[in-house]
């Protein structure tokens, strides 16, 4: 069964046709060419799927994307805005907090939204917010330096 | 997956006469993680889904006669971070905590949990230690039920086809009293609780004897325990090794748990009653602190 | 030496694209005109197939295309033993083989599709445990292993497909010698890479009849080779097209689903995709081998050791083809000798045949097993000799001039540093801060990988570099580490080196990536193709009478004649150097007596390396490999019964999450006499096999538990200590 839905993404509205059955992480990637969000577990857990569903961290592999119907969803293409790229991203780059990327961009998600939250995170409160973000190639000390050094930045 | 229709009805009522119209075929949805992640899996199949998203009034937290009703919508976040039930209830905003990752607690709803009745799930255990109550709706009216009574067996709750979870009522702590959810993880930090249990000490007047508890357990069978003979075990009683070596002996006649990927049956039933001890020293000291403050 | 680049902490430029998900992955790569392929897989571990009907799927509306094996040309593959159909035939072996595939836009459809093909099967007896399976009588899995091509000769039992072994000396006669002997067996875990991109692919042929793939595959010159053979082409109708990879861990090397998903494009004239769901990575990826050690050690009566004999049976499941070594076997198992000198030595390795997941290689692969069982066996007979495990090792590590289990002789020793730079950075002598607290080491070495590979650098007419390659981005950071190196050698910012990745059209060949050869054999590549290219440019500069810093003029300069600079270089390390890395590792643990469960309180990690081309990128290879290893030790299992497995969701298989990583302190001791760039060694596998060692040996030293088999869950810790309770 098709239905129509209506959306945000990344500040622009998207209007698809799609089936009922079809996860908001697909309907961004195949619907709406969006290919940034990743699936790796496809269960909820790893986080690669994160993106932001009225500014709240989600997993968009188990999300219908009927359910985004009238809402804002922001993926990792549109954490720059008009930047090149967030202090977010940049602090990744610098820290190596990211190896093969696949996490990657449900990490600068969900740390974008912790910097929202938190502006000035203590080390227990990254780990509690980033601790549905997997990561297998880095052992999670340089996602944790990155986190803490982009915070420094925003504050400077 | 497969096809599905898909409703998002703006009442109650009407969510109600879908479900009623479409029986076994029709499923409820709220954030969808469980139900999302078993279609994934074809573990389940149903022609339609209601969707409750758009019902509004389901999503609030309200003081009601000095107990605190949570609405069904209302997502685990939501509950954590209530100023609300942080200065009513902490124990139960401290629980909603441990669930899994901040982002599942800002899709799972307490209604959703409720009603998918994993026996490994943390609210439930606080819930039935704290003696709330589920409200449940039908299409012949409401009703509610302890969440003691709520949940029936593995995966099953006492909902009846057609019937939804509106809310729960959480009553406060008596004077005099406190609580603690002790979570038990031996794995990593983002699982289920190998072993969970959920305590509340209510002090005698002279702030040291035990006038009442109640102990919940959680992971130790197919449904959330409340541990009734060791409650009685404490009554009118100090607090002592002795006492919580006994009230962990009687946990571990009560316990049934199924042996899995977390542990085996043997060691879950040894835990559950060193987590009991845990539980009640940390609800006992709570307790004291709470009976001097009112005296 | 003072370098200007090498050695500098330079942040990943390249990670722009991956940071802002711009980066395309396989499972990203969209073609017009796309559909999906899915995998109906076995429910059983052994049987025949009677009968397949697939009426029903065919039947469904949007399905293109439904293939059995008798659809496909009876061809077997693998990476060196060629044991596995594309899909089972008449016999299935394990539960998640590929028994038809199915084609459809929608994936959803084609995967409905899968469950609507009837498959009538006729139950075989199963054979589970690699010890039953070697027993006289166990059920057969394959009836023939040795007509497989590639298959090793030595065959002492139709469910071994290789043996592996070492030998120094006269193991008989070293025993006889021994004041004491000591024997222990150990066990390890089935476990998966745990990368977060499953498997995926597209194939298309194109307008020239051309097949032109895009994979999560680490070797695509391998891949081609052996897509040629699986799909009986010759090789130049194949392009493989590099994408970057979402992480290997040694998984991300064999054909997978490709030659399924060009058969789908052949029959349905539409390009395809196929990505593998995580419960289909945990029934049929290609994980971690689980293991059975039995580790006998004779010492002298001064704790010298004077013979070891050690047997592995390696359970590898229902097909040898994931496993690319010429042995057919895991190199891993030569550390049964650790990082000791012993005269007289035999270890034998058997990859057994089971009715289970097919097994490949890991990160280190073979070694966390054979390490984990190696020095935990080390810490308990120096408990039996009333030994510090530390002093027990002062007395038996390698030194200068000796010789490996494989018989490599050693120059540049430094295990006896690294070990004593592990227990003063670790306070390992220290008072415990309290009790149930406890400290244990582990080592191991590895050496630096060998493999061939091409490089092309060229000089632009804006005076920067481009350097062109075929090795797939991993993660490792290797790209950047290959721009340093050019950079550092024409004396150029590294930000004016750019990669210019190739398909497998553009070389002739490449060993790709893996075995921790990267930097060794890239690295050396790009660094004689820039001197080459300096040596250009300096007589093109001498030639226009300007200095050879003005690139972008000798650049143009040649330009204007119809010159481009550019020079190739094809770098091939045949054999394993002289040198190699050690690793010590101390973890300090607190065990809670009332739960077993184990809390490493701090890790330190001390590495000899060679000179260090990126501290950001080698750190991050230290960490990624050291939290695996935690992982291996405490945490993860994908459980299995009957062949079952259990654990078929990420979820369940339990990788460290960002709260179990503990205090890390880390010690590099630099040595530049590695045989890469720069003298650079290799990092990539160090990191991850002392872990699980230490930590169980630090448990031990806690609380006196010793926990022989992983992971160490805290189940096990408890039910260990109660059981000594009961002793006393």
């Amino acid at each position: 069964m098709n239905c129509k839905i209506r959306l945000t993404v990344n500040g622009t509205a998207r209007a698809v046709e799609i089936p009922t059955y079809r996860t908001l992480l697909d309907c961004l990637r195949y619907d709406l060419g969006l290919t940034g969000s990743k699936e790796g577990c496809g269960v909820g857990v790893c986080g690669a799927c994160t993106v932001l569903l009225d500014g709240k961290m989600i997993s968009s592999c188990i999300a219908l994307a009927v359910s985004a119907n009238g809402h804002e969803v922001t993926t990792v293409e549109g954490l720059a805005g008009d930047e090149r790229l967030h202090p977010v991203q940049q602090a990744f780059i610098d820290a190596g907090g990211f190896q093969c990327g696949i996490c990657t961009p449900g990490q600068v998600v969900s740390a974008k939204a912790l910097l929202d939250a938190i502006p000035n995170p203590t080390d227990a409160e990254i780990r509690e917010w980033m601790l549905g973000n997997l990561c297998r190639c880095t052992g999670y000390y340089k996602i944790i330096e990155s986190i803490r050094a982009a915070a420094e930045r925003s504050r400077a | 997956m497969n096809a599905f229709e898909y409703a998002a009805p703006r009442t109650l009522d009407e969510a109600l006469a879908v479900l009623r119209e479409h029986g076994d075929e029709a499923r409820v949805i709220a954030g969808g993680t469980a139900l999302v992640t078993m279609m994934r899996q074809r573990l389940l199949n149903p022609g339609h889904l209601v969707s409750l998203r758009e019902i509004s009034g389901l999503d609030r937290i309200d003081a009601a006669n000095g107990d605190l009703r949570i609405g069904a919508l209302v997502t685990h976040r939501n509950v954590e971070t209530s100023p609300l039930v942080q200065e009513w209830i902490p124990v139960l905003a401290e629980t909603f905590r441990r669930v899994a990752s901040v982002r599942v607690r800002h899709m799972a709803t307490v209604g959703g949990a409720l009603a998918h009745a994993d026996p490994n799930q943390d609210p439930p255990v606080t819930l039935i230690a704290l003696g709330a109550c589920v409200e449940i709706r039908g299409a012949g009216g409401g009703r509610a039920l302890p969440v003691a009574e709520f949940f029936r067996d593995y995966y099953e709750s006492a909902l009846q086809p057609g019937e939804v979870v509106t809310s729960v009522v959480v009553p406060r702590l008596p004077a005099a009293s406190g609580a603690a959810y002790v979570k038990f993880l031996p794995r990593t930090a983002d699982d289920y609780a190998t072993v969970a249990v959920a305590a509340t000490v209510s002090l005698e007047p002279d702030g040291e004897r035990c006038r009442s508890a109640r102990i919940a357990l959680g992971s130790v069978g197919v449904t959330p325990i409340r541990a009734r003979a060791a409650e009685r075990l404490l009554a009118g009683q100090l607090f002592g090794a002795e006492l919580l070596r006994a009230a962990g002996e009687a946990v571990e006649a009560a316990v049934d748990p199924l042996s899995d990927h977390r542990g085996s049956a043997a060691y879950k039933r040894e835990m559950a009653a060193v987590m009991v001890g845990r539980a009640l020293t940390q609800a006992w000291d709570a307790a004291r602190v709470s009976a001097r403050g009112t005296r | 030496m003072a370098h200007r680049i090498i050695g500098k902490p330079i942040g990943r430029v390249d990670g722009i694209e991956k940071v802002s998900g711009a980066a395309c992955y396989s499972g990203d790569v969209s073609v017009p005109g796309l559909i999906w392929g899915k995998a109906l897989r076995s429910p059983l571990p052994h049987a025949r197939i009677a009968r397949i009907d697939v009426t029903r799927a065919r039947a469904l509306p949007g399905v293109l295309a439904v293939l059995t094996a008798k659809d496909l040309p009876r061809i077997l593959v693998g990476r060196r033993m060629f044991d596995m159909p594309l899909l089972a035939r008449d016999r299935v072996r394990f539960i998640g083989e590929k028994v038809a595939v199915v084609a459809a836009a929608d994936p959803d459809v084609a995967e409905e599709a899968t469950t609507l093909i009837d498959v009538e099967y006729e139950d075989l007896p199963a054979v589970i445990d690699p010890e039953a399976a070697i027993a006289a009588g166990s059920p057969v899995v394959h009836d023939n292993p040795g007509a497989y091509d590639g298959a090793p000769a030595e065959r002492p039992h139709p469910n071994v497909q290789s043996v592996l072994r070492f030998k120094l000396g006269d193991v008989e006669a070293g025993f006889r010698e021994a004041a004491r002997t000591f024997e222990h067996t150990f066990r390890t875990q089935l476990a998966h890479q745990g990368y977060l991109e499953p498997h995926a692919g597209v194939v298309t042929i194109d307008e020239d009849g051309r097949v032109q793939v895009w994979a999560s595959n680490k070797m695509p010159f391998r891949l081609k080779e052996l897509l040629s053979h699986a799909l009986q082409l010759p090789q130049e109708k194949i392009r493989v097209n590099l994408t970057p990879i979402g992480g290997d861990f040694g998984g991300k090397g064999s054909l997978m689903d490709l030659p399924l998903a060009y058969h789908l494009v052949r029959v349905t004239g539409r390009p395809v995709k196929m990505v593998m769901r995580y419960a289909e990575e945990l029934m049929a990826g290609n994980p971690r081998h689980p293991s059975v050690i039995t580790l006998r050690t004779g010492v002298s009566r001064d704790g010298t050791i004077v013979a070891r004999s050690v047997r592995a049976l390696f359970n590898s499941g229902a097909y040898a083809a994931f496993k690319p070594a010429p042995s057919v076997s895991l190199g891993g198992a030569s550390m049964g000798a650790g990082v000791y000198r012993i005269p007289n030595l035999l270890i034998e390795a058997f990859c057994v045949y089971t009715n289970n997941i097919p097994c490949g290689h890991a990160r280190s692969p073979g070694e966390p097993q054979m390490v984990f069982a190696e020095e935990s066996h080390m810490d308990m007979i120096a408990g039996e000799l009333s030994l510090d495990p530390a002093e027990f090792r002062r007395r038996n590590l390698l030194r200068d001039g000796d010789h490996l289990a494989n018989g490599h002789h050693l120059e540049h020793v430094r295990a006896s540093d690294t070990l004593e730079a592990a227990l003063k950075a670790s306070d390992y002598s220290q008072p415990k801060p309290g009790p149930w607290i406890g400290r244990g080491m582990a080592m191991t070495h590895r050496h630096i990988g060998v493999g061939f590979t091409n490089a092309v650098v060229r000089l632009e007419t804006d005076g920067r570099v481009t350097l062109r390659i075929a090795l797939p981005d991993t993660g490792t950071g290797a790209h950047l580490v290959l721009r340093q190196v050019v950079a550092e050698v024409l004396g150029v910012a590294v930000d004016d080196v750019a990669i210019d990745l190739a398909t497998t059209d553009d070389f002739a060949t490449d060993s790709g990536v893996g075995g921790s050869r990267v930097t060794h054999t890239g690295g050396r590549a790009a660094y004689h193709a820039a001197e080459k290219l300096k040596a250009q440019i300096q007589a093109e500069a001498a030639k226009l009478g300007v200095p050879a810093e003005a690139l972008a003029e000798i650049a143009r300069a040649a330009a204007r004649e119809g010159r481009t600079l550019e020079v190739s270089h094809f770098y091939d390390a045949k054999a394993h150097g002289a040198v190699t890395s050690f690793t010590a590792q101390v973890a300090e643990v607190a065990v809670d007596p009332q739960t077993g469960q184990v809390t490493v309180r701090r890790f330190t990690t001390t590495h000899d390396v060679g000179t260090v081309i990126n501290p950001i990128g080698h750190q991050g290879q230290i960490e990624g490999g050291l939290i695996q290893g935690l992982g291996f030790a405490l945490m993860e299992e994908i459980k299995t019964e009957e062949g079952r497995i259990s654990t078929l969701s990420l979820g369940d298989v339990k990788l460290p999450t960002i709260q179990d990583i503990p205090p890390l302190t880390t010690v590099i001791l630099e040595d530049p006499v590695g045989p890469g760039p720069f003298n650079a060694k290799a990092i990539g596998e160090g990191s991850i096999s002392a872990v699980a060692p230490a930590i169980a040996n630090a448990v031990a030293d806690a609380c006196g538990a010793r926990i022989r088999d992983l992971p160490i869950s805290a189940e096990k810790v408890y039910f260990a200590l109660k059981q000594k309770e009961g002793r006393r």
